[in-house]
């Protein structure tokens, strides 16, 4: 016979339970009750069917998924005798919902959660530089959204830098592994943006962009984010927490980087206004120096005018000029010249000067009168 | 990373180019600047041009060390 401690006894049950319990291969499924959080730290529930009930103990960090009473789960972890109190009770690793309706009923539970925390606030959303020059990807490399993804950004733009940080994109090492990318990138940067994409899948596999603390990750990002998981009407946490939400990867591209096409228009079209305006400032410039070389040349032509008035009144001075219309100078024999009906006396001899010349002549007679 | 020869900024000379047209569209009558301003547009589209023609994307996997 063999007696042994209490202490013994538990850490023998412990040991027991232990070598015959493989926590990946075996798991519990029913339904919760009775759950708690204690310190903010602790969790404890129950787990039961119709006949059987066993307490369960669960750190909070490990639980992805906000969970409530009534919710049908698979608990995977092991089975422990708290020495303290003699308790048994699970210890939990992991819990995995079961039933779409008991998922979705915890996804919109977090949503409402997160969203009332401000996570998904379009406040906070951040916009992208137009033309980005160096990105971070986390994608899978071997997937098809991957492929999609470069090959649309290579047919639209170029010159751009990617780092492509690889992830696993489902199951339980998805959120870790998309988390470890951001985690990297924050310490490769700058980065202009970190895109996450994956391509479409079913429910389950996208689960892994609902994963709280990823979607936390994602919002405390110091790089803006730009999410696209599935298809369309597929909406992840992880997208709505981002600060661009895109539809796919093929759309994550187009959203990304323009069409060089278009902004090669767009720079030849900036380049002809910029053509036409400075041909039109020197059209303007030619037509001032016109205008000012005409304006010189009626100065020029006024002064000329003026000037030959001008002449013309000098002219008119000129007794020569007078002699021409037909009048005539009439001098004495020293020269003096007539100009009065009382310096003329009978027989005094004049000189009548004409245009041409002069002739001799007489005085004979006098008229006080002018005729 | 050294730079290359002739790499620009493309947003900055976008930007720049923009800003060109911009004071053009404003109408400013002063040929010399607008001259200078032309010809600095000039070469900024043949920058951004030459840079859409000939560079590819660069893809380059970040290992994850750790």
């Amino acid at each position: 016979m063999q007696i042994l401690s209490v202490s013994q006894f538990v850490a023998y049950l412990n040991e027991t339970f232990k070598a015959i319990w493989d926590s990946n291969e075996v798991a519990i499924e029913g339904e919760v009750s009775n759950y708690r959080v204690s310190q903010g730290q602790w969790v404890n529930f129950d787990i039961k069917d119709e006949e059987s009930l066993v307490s369960c103990f669960m750190v909070l960090g490990k639980l992805r998924l906000p969970i409530e009473d009534g919710m049908r789960v698979r608990l995977f972890g092991y089975p422990r005798v708290y020495p303290k109190y003699g308790k048994f009770s699970f210890n939990v690793d992991r819990v995995e919902l079961v039933g779409e309706g008991a998922i979705k009923k915890a996804l919109a539970a977090l949503r409402a959660k997160l969203q009332a925390e401000g996570l998904f606030d379009p406040s906070r959303k951040r916009t992208l530089p137009r033309f980005p020059k160096r990105i971070a990807l986390i994608a899978s490399r071997e997937s098809a959204a991957y492929g999609d993804f470069i090959r649309i950004v290579n047919e639209r733009w170029s010159g751009l830098e990617i780092d492509l940080y690889h992830a696993i994109v489902q199951g339980d090492k998805a959120p870790d592994s998309v988390m470890s990318g951001i985690e990297r990138a924050h310490k490769n940067g700058p980065y202009d943006t970190i895109v996450i994409t994956r391509g479409g899948g079913s429910f389950d596999e996208l689960m892994a962009f609902n994963d709280e603390r990823l979607v936390r990750a994602i919002f405390a990002s110091k790089i803006p984010t730009m999410v696209a998981i599935g298809h369309e009407r597929d909406l992840s946490l992880a997208e709505e927490a981002a600060d661009i939400r895109a539809s796919t990867p093929t759309d994550c591209a187009r959203r990304l980087v323009p069409d060089k096409r278009d902004v090669l228009f767009e720079i030849a079209s900036l380049e002809q206004g910029i053509v036409a305006a400075i041909l039109s400032q020197i059209e303007e410039g030619r037509r001032l120096i016109e205008l000012a070389t005409t304006g010189a040349e009626h100065w020029i032509e006024n002064f000329r005018t003026r000037v030959a008035s001008l002449l013309r009144l000098v002219a008119s001075f000129d007794p020569k000029a007078v002699l021409k219309r037909g009048f005539a100078i009439i001098t004495t024999e020293d020269g003096s010249i007539v100009s009065s009906v009382k310096s003329a006396k009978a027989g005094m001899p004049v000189s009548i000067q004409l245009r041409d010349g002069a002739i001799g002549a007489r005085i004979e007679g006098r008229q006080a009168k002018l005729i | 990373m050294a730079k290359k020869k002739g790499d620009i900024d493309f947003a900055k000379s976008f930007t720049e180019l923009e800003q060109i047209a911009a004071w053009f569209e404003e109408g400013e009558p002063d040929l010399e600047q607008g001259l200078k301003r032309y010809e600095r547009a000039s070469e900024l589209a043949a920058g951004l041009k030459a840079k859409l023609d000939e560079a590819e994307n660069r893809i380059k996997e970040i290992k994850d060390k750790s």
